[in-house]
């Protein structure tokens, strides 16, 4: 998996980052600046809509996703099985539209290398699910 | 106000009948001004210009109208209009009316319309109302150990209290496992999780005089109309402001509250809004639910009329709605649902928790 850079827009008076971009900050009257973030994050909650609006098919499967920086996304995914709150996502736009996927062991031994060195904590505790996921014997999501 | 559920007559029929009713209560003819709450009339029913609209169509129309519109809480909105106008000696009373009529429209239709109150952006991926709302239940699940016996067991209390009340739009009552076992709309919320759609129209008169019920505290908050913009998402900042301010202007906090009409679009909602409003410690309500606390005959009855779920929710009637069912609790006219109460509070989401009220209401001795 490769990690996309996602367009966000940051405040310059409170550093806050947006995504997708917004000319305004939601909490200054100031013009925000471009910036990106990387597209890696955690599921903040999803839902799986029985019936949705015109123009999509059921099941529709939505989640918020809180990206590394503190950038909160909705967004599509294929499916919503082995996912729970908290589950480590990438996450990608494909014409516009964000699109998360749960991260394969091997994505995430890939991030702990990237990582290696960057974070203890945030390392110990890929490793830590890592190994607990092995231990239980579950599929990891295809990433 | 008026019978809530599916209405053959038109919104402003509606109005009018609710209306009339309040005017004829408070033994008044002619209001020095007029505040009418709609929310989305021009998508429901082809017509603008509500203010004048309503007017002309009961005899006011050379009455002052405004129309105000906050989304779903537009009720609430409207009553701090009118309690501002007088509060300002603009007026000495104000007639104000709130309504909406849907049932003539197909569902997605209805929903549609709805969901123009979220986030332009975050509508692009399909999310309504209910699957805002079922974000925010998983959350809640999540981090705050909510149930779904907890939230299924608030539908059943309001369609309990609902068969009581003969303007509600749901007189049946639910079981427990009938809530548990329906369909899924917005997993984890179920169908009998959601408030039905309805018509209806509810009105309430304010004066300068010395009336039966005085409105001792309101307060409005607000928050981003994007939820990805919150970092909060199991309780609601723009309820626990609301209830901050009206807490302040009245003088006393949630201790004396005896009585409350919360807004329980969907029923986790009911749970998360008793904690925010301070009637509830953090994390209880759910509990306290199943314990009987807020039925009709506990420590603290809670949607008495039957709430959003069961009394039914016709958007910008429901605000002045929840306020009126206290009004009648307060002045012992609930027949077959009566509780003791002196003090009383309304609660009313606007949007996704975007433009908030709170409303405390003391009976005077």
């Amino acid at each position: 998996m490769i990690v996309q850079a996602i367009g966000a827009s940051r405040c310059p008076r409170c550093e806050r980052i947006v995504v997708p971009g917004a000319r305004y900050c939601p909490d200054h009257p100031v013009a925000m600046e471009p910036a990106t973030v990387p597209g890696i994050g955690e599921i903040v909650s999803f839902t799986t809509l029985h019936s949705p609006p015109e123009g999509f098919k059921a099941p529709l499967h939505i989640a918020l996703i809180e990206l590394e920086g503190g950038a909160r996304l909705f967004c599509h995914g294929q499916e919503t099985r082995g996912i729970r709150i908290g589950s480590r996502v990438g996450v990608e736009s494909l014409d516009g539209v964000f699109y998360f996927s749960h991260m394969s062991y091997a994505d995430r031994a890939r991030l702990f290398w990237r990582r290696a060195g960057a974070g203890g904590e945030k390392v110990a505790s890929i490793t830590k699910s890592l190994a607990k996921g092995l231990f239980q014997g579950r599929s990891g999501g295809e990433g | 106000m008026t019978r809530f559920g599916r209405r053959d007559e038109s919104l402003p029929d509606l109005i009018a009948e609710a209306g009339l009713a309040a005017l004829r209560d408070a033994g008044l003819e002619r209001p020095d001004a007029l505040v009418v709450a709609a929310m989305n009339p021009e998508e429901f029913t082809g017509a603008g210009n509500y203010g004048s609209l309503i007017g002309t169509h009961f005899g006011l129309a050379q009455v002052p109208s405004v129309r105000v519109e906050t989304a779903t809480s537009s009720g609430v909105a409207a009553v701090y209009a009118g309690f501002a106008a007088i509060g300002a000696g603009l007026h000495r009373s104000v007639l104000v009316v709130g309504g909406e009529k849907m049932s003539h429209l197909p569902t997605p239709r209805v929903s549609e319309i709805i969901g123009r109150s979220i986030d332009p952006h975050e509508r692009t991926y399909g999310t309504t109302m209910p699957a805002l709302a079922g974000l925010i239940t998983r959350a809640a699940m999540h981090s705050r150990g909510l149930t779904l016996r907890e939230m299924s067991q608030v539908s059943v209390k309001n369609h309990d209290n609902a068969a009581r009340n003969p303007f509600a739009h749901f007189r049946e009552r639910v079981t427990l496992e009938a809530v548990m076992e329906s369909r899924l709309v917005a997993d984890p919320l179920r169908l009998y999780h959601c408030c039905p759609i309805s018509d209806g129209a509810a009105a309430l008169v304010l004066t300068d005089e010395r009336a039966p019920v005085r409105i001792a505290g309101i307060g409005q908050g607000t928050d981003t109309m994007a939820v990805r913009y919150r970092s909060e998402l199991t309780s609601f900042l723009a309820t626990q402001a609301a209830a901050q301010v009206a807490y302040g202007m009245a003088g006393f906090g949630p201790e004396r509250v005896e009585l409350a009409e919360i807004h329980d679009a969907f029923s986790p909602f009911e749970l998360i809004s008793l904690e925010d409003t301070g009637l509830m410690p953090t994390g209880k309500a759910g509990r306290a639910t199943l314990d009987g606390e807020t039925a009709l005959d506990g420590r603290l009855p809670v949607n008495t009329s039957g709430g959003l779920k069961a009394r039914g929710h016709p958007l910008a009637a429901t605000g002045i709605a929840q306020i009126v069912e206290l009004c009648w609790q307060l002045r012992g006219m609930a027949e077959g649902r009566q509780v003791s109460a002196r003090v009383a509070l309304a609660q009313s989401i606007g949007g996704l928790a975007t433009n908030n009220w709170v409303t405390l209401l003391e009976a005077r001795p």
